[in-house]
């Protein structure tokens, strides 16, 4: 009798924890917060740091307030925090004051996350939340973007309708605004004379970590495609069919920060393929509506709609029962 | 005693903002500045007395099946005189309220007062009522503005506290901020009531206790 162990199940446990892909999730950004700290100097450092911090500690002073003993808080840590105030930093600027990344890290772990039940339970992606919550408030600083160190590769600049220099203007604003940028595509691709937020502007750095994600697989590589693709090609319509904008219009802003970041968060994503297929094709077409339409950086305001959307296509979208056949239509 | 009981009721137990959750939109709307909040909440409670007053007198008279449109034409009175009051004498209020003044006649608080309470008692009582209510309501619609005033323009009540260019989080300033602020507001208010609840329901168990004993 001694041959059978009698348990309930689950039987088998994979090591593939919560804990383990937020991990992953931390070093694929890795690389884009170097070429950030690279790219804007100590300021990008000290901008990442603080975020982070403060989304652990909001973590931890929560659960305390809560009522959880301290190491069973340690035990269960899982990263996500960490995650979170990464992805806050990154998409600030280098050089704002120190307590825009407080306020938008307290907002995304506090209000966005724990309120709603904690890690898996979150309506919308906390550090989307905190970059939008961020926006709203500090708008003048959130849009002062500081140039990089390392200039131009091709010597290109962004100039406004007068032909001078403007310093710290994104690719993007020269995209929608009526600045007209000389920056090559391998400068938007790498970041080299690029403003922008902190995590946004080396592409290269992006892509490199989402290739690590797709490598765990933590990541399917589809998504940032379908997501980027749509983005670029109703873009491309917009304008008229001029396929020359499709490569800077995907490169510029922080679209593909989004696409591999942010928008393909597990919480906020359909449980469906079809589900996903329908999220981020929807997401793509208003990225670029919104984008044409306000002249504005959107990607965070498209992913927020979104995502308060995903419950509703979840409600209509379901995988087919096991054993379920379609009845037949009868004949008549 | 009753009037202890009605007070504590207005103000704390069935609070009309954080309790009950009546009169949301004034609520989430006019509390953008301390000085609109504190209007609003006396606005409303001068309608709360007097229609408490008047429909308190009328309880006998006006008929079962149409006594909400007797309620409302009698709010609805109300509301017309604060609203050419506040037009004469303070036109800055006026202009800042806005609709929202008129919509006092569709408030709940003042609605369900007449219905539950004014239409049910005395006229000493009613009129106590309202006022409770209403002061209940000032006084959460003022510490909202306060909160929201500080913290989106860096005043209150006007008076500047700090320059708004340096520091402000124009969030709170926004609609979507007024839903988080009394959302918070909420929370903190039943945290903080749930725990003395509990504390005074011990003291009564004791004191129970030690009577049964004796």
């Amino acid at each position: 009798m001694e041959k059978y162990v009698f348990s309930a199940s689950p039987h088998i446990k994979s090591p593939r924890t919560t804990k383990r892909i937020m991990i992953d999730v931390c070093i694929a950004m890795l690389p884009a917060c170097i070429m950030g700290c690279v790219l804007f100097g100590w300021q990008a450092i000290v901008v990442l740091a603080v975020a982070t911090l403060t989304a652990v500690l909001s973590e931890i002073v929560y659960r305390l307030c809560d009522g959880v003993k301290f190491d069973r808080i340690l035990k269960e840590f899982d990263f996500t925090s960490v995650v979170t105030g990464m992805l806050v930093g990154m998409n600030m600027p280098a050089g704002i004051p120190v307590y825009i990344p407080v306020f938008a890290s307290i907002f995304a772990i506090v209000v966005v996350k724990m309120l709603f039940g904690g890690t898996g339970k979150n309506l919308v992606n906390p550090a989307i939340a905190g970059r939008v919550f961020a926006f709203m408030s500090f708008a003048k600083a959130m849009t002062t973007y500081p140039s990089a160190i390392i200039g131009s590769l091709s010597g290109g600049s962004i100039t406004d309708a007068a032909g001078t220099v403007v310093t710290g203007a994104t690719p993007l604003s020269a995209l929608l605004g009526g600045n007209t940028s000389t920056l090559t595509n391998l400068d938007l691709f790498l970041g080299t004379g690029v403003g922008g937020v902190i995590g946004e502007t080396c592409k290269a750095a992006i892509i490199l970590g989402g290739i690590y994600l797709v490598i765990r697989k933590v990541l399917n590589f589809r998504w940032p495609i379908v997501y980027v693709a749509v983005t670029g090609l109703v873009t491309v319509a917009l304008n008229g069919f001029d396929f020359a904008v499709f490569l800077p219009s995907i490169l510029s802003g922080g679209l593909i920060l989004g696409a591999v970041f942010m928008a393909t968060d597990f919480v906020t994503t359909p449980d469906t393929k079809l589900g996903n297929y329908i999220y981020f094709v929807v997401l793509g077409a208003l990225t670029a509506v919104l984008r044409h339409f306000t002249s504005g950086e959107v990607v965070s305001f498209a992913i927020l709609f979104m995502n308060l959307v995903v419950p509703i296509i979840d409600k209509y979208v379901y995988p087919r029962p096991f054993g379920y056949v379609k009845k037949q239509k009868e004949v008549k | 005693m009753k009037i202890r009981e009605i007070a504590l009721d207005g103000v704390v137990r069935q609070n009309p903002t954080l309790k009950l959750v009546l009169g949301t939109c004034p609520t989430l709307a006019v509390t953008t500045v301390a000085f609109d909040s504190f209007g609003m909440g006396l606005a409303v409670t001068f309608v709360l007395i007097c229609s408490n007053i008047i429909i308190s007198l009328l309880r006998n008279v006006i008929p079962d099946k149409v006594r909400i449109p007797a309620f409302i034409m009698i709010i609805a009175t109300f509301v017309t005189i604060v609203e050419m009051v506040i037009k004469k004498f303070v036109p800055d209020l006026y202009s800042s309220l806005g609709n929202f003044l008129a919509l006092i006649v569709v408030n709940c608080i003042i609605l369900g007062r007449a219905e539950g309470f004014a239409s049910q008692n005395p006229v000493g009582y009613s009129a106590l009522d309202g006022l409770f209510m209403g002061l209940g309501f000032t006084l959460a619609l003022t510490t909202m503005g306060i909160f929201r005033e500080v913290l989106a323009k860096g005043s209150i009540f006007g008076v500047t506290l700090w320059d708004a260019n340096v520091f402000s989080i124009s969030f709170f300033g926004t609609s979507a901020g007024a839903f988080l602020t009394y959302g918070l507001f909420i929370a903190v208010f039943n945290v903080a009531y749930n725990a003395v609840d509990r504390k005074s329901r011990h003291k009564l168990a004791a004191r129970l206790a030690n009577e049964e004993v004796a």
